[in-house]
């Protein structure tokens, strides 16, 4: 599609299309009752849109214009089941380095995927705008391609309804150069543990996985054998494998009587409406034998600078004893001299006395 | 006043030598008596998990290793008094040592708070008390330095043991881990081993006039020879026979000083601190939570602590230096008063704090003013009741704070559950601690006076017994007491200096 400047025309065709295509959404909403009444409207907004992708921009039938008009006071009132976003990517010219942005999508929704690539004086006037999925070519209605004074943008709305319509969605600008923005969608990623955890022989262990914002329709556990992945099966070995679900977003599998068998990864899936997504947790199994090492080494040290200590004081102080006694040895000598010289002196004073 | 008349060991400290080296042990000491329940937390994660128990139950764990280090303090001194310093830190860190080990075969909660709390933290209380103790023994002129050094001890222990014990737990799980810290509380005993007992050894003066004295008294068997006989050599010949006289009252008191409960400076000092203990660990739990409500991330609100960790390792040896020094030591007190309302300062104006900044300028100024106290804790107890009876007051202080200890946290936590605010928390711990520190300021004012008032007292006593002993030897009266104190007075001359310390000390022991 090539490159065209916006006018009043083609932005409420937009806009009307948009809002049929919002009718449509209603088929997809939680709520049997409105479905009920939508449904034979929405056959002919189908058609009445295949009327317009044909016929190209220059769409007028009186007929969908009616059903609109009906539709919107319907999808009024039920628009909000679904959530609605928009994820853009801005590119800084040609130049740039391609750009990825991650769209994590909980339930069904409709998003809209904005790329918008800022345009230098040295960029030729026309810009070829393709948008891909997963490296194929798309083909689609739904986008819309606008030129103004300083960038080109392009946008793709999407109504996302089961898991094939996830995966890689690329905007590409291609003109003398080409340059392209990635919008991943995924479910929720799953949290494991980075690290192993670790545990003993015979001992007990709880592997937790989480899902942080989002809560997940069902939990299953993989534990791998070789590698494949084999499903933990808790209700076929109730006294080895325990799951806990207290909370939904929380999964507790708890591996008892553990053997060196378990030293393996574990995987805990998490089942959403629009896929499934997995986290790793990898269990270590010791034995008990592993920290006597570093314990045995450590009380040895101990034992060895108790010993060091007391000898050294036993050295220093038989060293002292000796001092001692060599000084005693003078002293007494030095106090025997003194006595008898004390004697008399004492003697004189009793007499002056 | 100079130096405080507390020479009451009975000999002069060394102050230097192998001092030095017991002023090591006791770091370590003091360092795993402090840092070991708080590196501990780590484990609670992975415990709660393990044995299936919410975050304040095993919290129990580490607040009954606290209550029991601290409410141990008596049982530690009573055993101190009786067998000596070296003996109860080896024997505390072989208990420490069992905990820990034991605590690695555990299978119920209640089993951990046993062996880790209980055994573990008695364990901790053996290590405590004696290394402080011992420090007294071995210093005088230099005690605050030494002081602060050993108690430095705390926040590189403190330092050491957080990654440790992370490490541990990555390579081993708890179990492997708490039997590897039971090896290396063992290193306990090593700093035992260099507690070497010093005491009563006299000075060697002393020894020869007693050697001699026992020898005249064998070469002249007649009683002219008792008068030549030093009386102090014959009060400690006969010294067997006045111990049992003592009553049981007495023969407790030298367990346990309960007599301390009299002394004006200890009542002064532990009304002071159970006070400021209400105040005084509450605000480093609630740091980092507190860091994180403000929306900091938790790497930056861990490393918060860390920089308290570092200006408290640093501020406590400059503290005991200045506390050393001629201008401050015999002013100590103030300068305790004063840390404990700085600490207290700070607390109050942290709810002014409310960027990333502001928090790290409170952590710098907040492990300043931790450090400042812990140095003189101990130190300033020391200068009021004397190293003699330390030994008891450290263990009555021990068991009066531990009550406030355990419970400022969860006070602190109840305010802040209640309020939905940090500040609160904070205004009630600075507004305990300055109004410990202003009460401690006040009262060691007037302990300071009196102090100078008895001691005044006592030198004028001094003087007046000293001119009465002149007037009688002028006198021409012809009684024997007469001429055997005529007769006592030359030969008593050469020894009055030596005795003038133990004067000091019968002295020293009638003010109080």
């Amino acid at each position: 599609m090539r490159g065209s400047g916006s006018g009043s025309g083609p932005g409420s065709m937009r806009l009307r299309l948009l809002l049929s295509l919002a009718a449509l959404w209603l088929s997809d909403a939680n709520e049997p009752g409105t479905a009920m009444t939508t449904r034979d409207i929405n056959q002919q907004t189908r058609e009445s849109i295949s009327d317009y992708t044909v016929k190209g921009h220059d769409l007028s039938t009186p007929g969908s214009h009616l059903s609109t008009q009906d539709f919107n006071q319907q999808t009024e009132e039920n628009i909000s089941n679904l959530t609605s976003a928009m994820y853009s990517i801005s590119i800084d010219g040609f130049s740039s380095a391609p750009v990825e942005e991650n769209v994590t999508l909980y339930s069904p929704a409709n998003i809209t995927l904005l790329c918008s690539l800022t345009r230098t004086s040295t960029d030729s006037a026309t810009v070829e705008v393709t948008w891909k999925k997963d490296n194929e070519r798309v083909e689609s209605s739904n986008v819309t391609i606008n030129e103004i004074q300083n960038a080109w943008s392009t946008q793709y709305t999407l109504k996302i309804r089961d898991r094939n319509q996830m995966g890689n969605y690329a905007c590409v600008f291609k003109s003398d150069q080409e340059v392209k923005a990635t919008f991943h969608l995924q479910v929720p990623q799953i949290e494991g543990k980075d690290h192993h955890v670790v545990s003993y022989v015979g001992d007990s262990v709880v592997l937790v996985c989480k899902s942080l914002k989002y809560i997940p329709i069902n939990w299953i556990w993989y534990m791998s054998n070789g590698s494949d992945q084999v499903a933990v099966n808790d209700s076929l070995m109730p006294d080895k494998y325990i799951v806990d679900e207290k909370y939904a977003n929380i999964t507790k599998l708890k591996i008892l009587k553990i053997s060196e068998k378990d030293d393996r990864s574990y995987w805990c899936q998490a089942v959403f409406k629009l896929g499934e997504s997995k986290g790793k947790v990898s269990l270590k199994v010791l034995t008990y034998m592993t920290p006597l090492k570093p314990f045995l080494a450590i009380a040895a040290e101990v034992i060895i600078l108790v010993a060091i200590i007391f000898l050294y004081e036993m050295y220093s102080k038989k060293k002292q004893m000796h001092a001692e006694d060599e000084k005693e040895f003078e002293q007494i000598e030095q106090l025997k001299s003194e006595d008898s010289n004390g004697v008399e002196n004492s003697t004189t004073r009793h007499r002056k006395v | 006043m100079s130096l405080p008349a507390n020479t009451d060991l009975g000999y002069t400290p060394p102050d230097g030598g192998w001092g030095w080296a017991v002023v090591f042990g006791a770091s370590i000491s003091v360092g795993f008596a402090y840092a070991f329940p708080k590196a501990f937390t780590v484990y609670f994660k992975e415990l709660r998990m393990d044995f299936n128990v919410s975050y304040s139950q095993i919290a129990w764990v580490t607040s009954i290793m606290c209550a029991t280090t601290y409410g141990g303090g008596p049982i530690s001194s009573i055993l101190v008094n009786r067998f000596g310093s070296r003996p109860v830190v080896i024997f505390g860190g072989l208990l420490c040592g069992i905990g820990m080990i034991s605590a690695a075969f555990c299978t119920s909660i209640l089993q951990l708070y046993i062996c880790v709390g209980v055994i573990s933290g008695f364990g901790l209380a053996l290590n405590l008390q004696p290394s402080v103790i011992i420090i007294g023994k071995y210093f005088l002129k230099r005690r605050p330095i030494a002081n602060g050094l050993a108690m430095a001890g705390s926040p590189v222990m403190l330092s050491t043991l957080a990654p440790l014990n992370q490490f541990l737990f990555d390579n081993f799980g708890w179990r492997g881990s708490f039997f590897i810290l039971g090896a290396i509380l063992l290193n306990c005993c090593v700093a035992g081993a260099l507690f070497r007992p010093i005491g009563m050894a006299a000075d060697p003066v002393q020894k020869q006039t007693i050697k001699q004295a026992e020898k005249t008294v064998k070469e002249q068997p007649n009683n002219s020879s008792i008068e030549m006989v030093p009386p102090k050599t014959v009060s400690l010949l006969s010294g067997t026979e006045d111990e049992e006289d003592k009553d049981c009252c007495e023969k407790f008191n030298k367990y346990l000083d309960f007599s301390l409960f009299k002394h004006r400076g200890f009542l002064i000092y532990l009304i002071g601190n159970v006070l400021m203990f209400l105040g005084f660990f509450a605000p480093i739990v609630f740091l980092a939570p507190y860091a994180k409500h403000l929306g900091i991330d938790e790497y930056s609100a861990a490393f918060l602590l860390s920089i308290l960790a570092i200006v408290d390792m640093i501020a406590r040896p400059i503290t005991g230096i200045i506390a050393n020094s001629k201008w401050v030591r015999p002013k100590i007190q103030y300068f305790f008063s004063f840390s404990i309302a700085f600490n207290g300062a700070c607390h109050l104006l942290c709810p002014l704090a409310t960027g990333y900044t502001g928090l790290v300028i409170y952590s710098v100024f907040f492990g300043l003013g931790f450090g400042m106290v812990c140095a003189m804790l101990f130190e300033t107890l020391m200068d009021l009741v004397g190293a003699a009876r330390f030994t008891s007051a450290v263990g009555l202080v021990t068991i009066a704070e531990c009550c406030t200890i355990l419970l400022g946290p969860p006070i602190g936590g109840t305010l802040i559950d209640t309020f939905g605010d940090y500040k609160y928390m904070f205004i009630k711990c600075g507004a305990v601690m300055v109004l410990a520190g202003t009460f401690l300021f006040i009262m060691n004012y007037y302990n300071y006076r009196m102090l100078a008032k008895e001691e005044r007292e006592r030198k004028a006593t001094e003087e007046t017994m000293k001119d009465n002993k002149h007037i009688r030897t002028e006198t021409e009266d012809g009684n024997i007491w007469a001429k055997e104190k005529m007769q006592d007075g030359p030969e008593v001359e050469p020894l009055t200096d030596e005795k003038e310390g133990l004067k000091k000390e019968v002295n020293g022991k009638s003010e109080v």
